[in-house]
């Protein structure tokens, strides 16, 4: 994500990380400078104006900062007194930590080498932030992974799958398309030669995953999308669990007002409707009204 | 072009270069950006010394010679501000270049992307063959991610207004202990100063920004921090569950008992008003026998959903 504009503490933020960035990137042309950075050629080229004034007391051209990029190419010179790179902030550190533990969790993939590097640079990045922050080992990030190599090289994997929807756990022959994420979870799109259709996916409601041993033919014209469903309905009370399943804005809701529930799956929105105890009733269309009533009546029946 | 920064830049640099104090006459006369009354300048100085420190430099302060009553003087030691991972080599650097890019398009983006910056400027070439390695992913977006963390590590106290189960808007004063990342959710535990009470919260959930309060090492956090508030006499409720059915209470059972077309599964109640909406979206695949409370409360539900698609 590119930047247009900064305030004043990220720019000079980014000209003490600039310094020691060029020395060692010496020539480096002013489009893959502002690529590195995230930010756009014109917040770079604003950057170097003002690096081009700053150097030691006494400010004459001994002291300053001598820079050269009307070229489009970034040369430096003189700027001995920032060469040093910049302690790392608790925040960037994290990240690195963080990012090292998914990394970990891929060993799958990784050499004897590989990991016991990773245990060293992650023991070293702890000292300094302690243990408090942590990214829960799952299996997600490696079945991230093998999904991701279905969708880099077009083969298809063989998955297990539990969809909450029917509540079932299923075989599926698959081949992935692309990631996409709504609302904090990861999706996949995939064509499944099981059941011959596009299908979407939850990274995290797969239970094992691995490149299957054969060819699959993807049948063309297959890749259409599933149909959204909507429904029309009445805020009874205001409840967080129906907001979150709904991914309804918090602070719009309120009691009495009309809202509309979309949702890919008529079963999924059933069972939403029924967790959310009565805070939202359904009122069109009345064949779907009817659904929830059935589905209500059914587990009533069971009480008596 | 900013003036600001300009002068921030020139700062550091002098006081990065000096070999001695530089006291604050000597600043204001030598460094570039510095003009206007002499409170005016102060003030400038005064605001400028935060701002580095918020950016992480530490800013010494001194006296050339503690015998004579000299004026204190200021400098940066190349040693505090210079970063130190220890040795590392390409393949190092490679590794660490992953692990940073799986915040793209996640919370800690910016901060990845700089310290991707200064591991570039480390002068070392990255081993690309590390590189063919899948990188990972971090989900999640929350704005308040790296406020958080940032408290977490400083032990400062935080604010900020959660949203109950109702909606609910509440003002929290939190000292926050840990952060944990779980099935594409974020979750700080912290201890709550109004409750004096560990609680759990969800990024998601916290509905304001977060204020930090200015002062750092203000509690202690303790050695082992209970995974959930932990309740002595946990009740267990006794569910029928639909053979080959309900996966996510299974899951969640201590027993199970089988039978022939329904099972027995018992599952500790955590939270009442959780299980209760966790027992209605499995419809009619499970019944409560126990507790009467939690059958009567899920039946209660059930009338009150008829009544409404009626």
């Amino acid at each position: 994500m590119a930047k247009s504009s900064t305030t004043p503490l990220e720019q000079t933020a980014r000209l003490l990380d600039l310094v020691p960035f060029l020395l060692s990137h010496q020539g480096i042309s002013l489009e893959e400078l502002a690529k590195h950075f995230k930010v756009e050629s014109d917040v770079i080229i604003d950057d170097l104006n003002t690096l081009w004034m700053c150097g030691l007391p006494g400010y004459t051209p001994l002291e300053l900062i001598d820079l050269a990029f009307d070229s489009g190419y970034v040369t430096i010179r003189n700027a001995a007194p920032l060469a040093y790179v910049r302690t790392m902030s608790s925040a960037e550190i994290v990240s690195l930590t963080l990012g090292l533990d998914l990394l970990r969790e891929n060993s799958e993939k990784l050499g004897e080498d590989q990991s016991n590097r990773i245990e060293r640079l992650s023991a070293l990045l702890r000292k300094q932030i302690g243990e408090q922050i942590t990214i829960a080992s799952s299996s997600h990030t490696a079945h991230r992974s093998v999904v991701a190599l279905s969708i880099s090289q077009r083969v298809p994997v063989q998955m297990t799958y539990y969809s909450s929807n029917s509540d079932q756990k299923s075989q599926r022959l698959v081949t992935a398309y692309d990631f996409f994420q709504e609302n904090e979870v990861e999706y996949f799109q995939a064509y499944c030669h099981s059941s011959k259709g596009m299908r979407t996916f939850r990274v995290d409601r797969i239970v094992e995953v691995s490149l299957a041993d054969v060819e699959a033919e993807i049948p063309s014209g297959q890749v259409e999308k599933n149909e959204r469903i909507r429904v029309g309905a009445t805020v009874r009370s205001l409840d967080r669990t129906s907001a979150e399943a709904f991914r309804l804005d918090f602070a719009q809701l309120q009691v009495g007002a009309g809202v509309t529930l979309e949702a890919f799956s008529p079963e999924w929105l059933i069972r939403a409707i029924m967790a959310g105890a009565g805070s939202l009733a359904v009122d069109d269309p009345a064949e779907f009204r009817l659904q929830i009533r059935e589905s209500v009546d059914a587990t009533i029946a069971l009480y008596e | 072009m900013s003036r600001k920064s300009e002068r921030l830049v020139n700062l550091t640099i002098a006081l990065l270069a000096t070999k001695r104090y530089l006291t604050k006459s000597e600043i204001f006369r030598t460094v570039d950006g510095y003009e206007g009354a002499p409170e005016a300048m102060e003030r400038m100085f005064e605001r400028d010394k935060d701002d580095l420190r918020s950016l992480g430099i530490t800013i010494e302060l001194g006296t050339f010679d503690p015998l004579f009553e000299d004026e204190a003087g200021y400098r940066i030691t190349p040693s505090s501000y210079q970063l130190n991972l220890g040795e590392l080599d390409g393949t190092d650097i490679a590794l660490l270049s992953i692990a940073a890019s799986a915040w793209t398009g996640a919370a800690l983006e910016k901060e990845s992307t700089s310290a991707l910056i200064k591991l570039a400027s480390m002068g070392l070439d990255s081993d690309s063959e590390a590189l063919s390695l899948l990188a990972p992913r971090v989900s999640g977006t929350d704005q308040n991610f790296a406020v958080l963390t940032d408290a977490i590590i400083r032990r400062s106290e935080i604010e900020f207004t959660y949203v109950g189960s109702d909606l609910s808007r509440s003002a929290r004063r939190v000292a926050p202990y840990s952060m944990r990342g779980r099935t594409g959710s974020w979750y700080l535990v912290g201890l709550d100063l109004e409750k004096n009470s560990l609680r759990t919260f969800r990024l998601d959930r916290i509905s304001s920004e977060i204020s930090v309060g200015k002062k750092s090492s203000a509690y202690v956090i303790p050695e082992n921090i209970p995974e959930q508030q932990a309740e002595e006499a946990q009740e267990v409720a006794l569910l029928r569950v639909r053979k080959n059915r309900g996966h996510q209470l299974r899951s969640l059972s201590t027993l199970v008992n089988p039978g022939d077309d329904w099972d027995d599964v018992s599952i500790p109640i955590l939270s009442p008003s959780w299980l209760l909406r966790l027992i209605l979206w499995h419809r009619d695949d499970v019944i409560v026998v126990k507790p009467a409370t939690l059958r009567k409360d899920v039946l209660a539900s059930l009338i009150d959903l008829q009544v409404l698609h009626g």
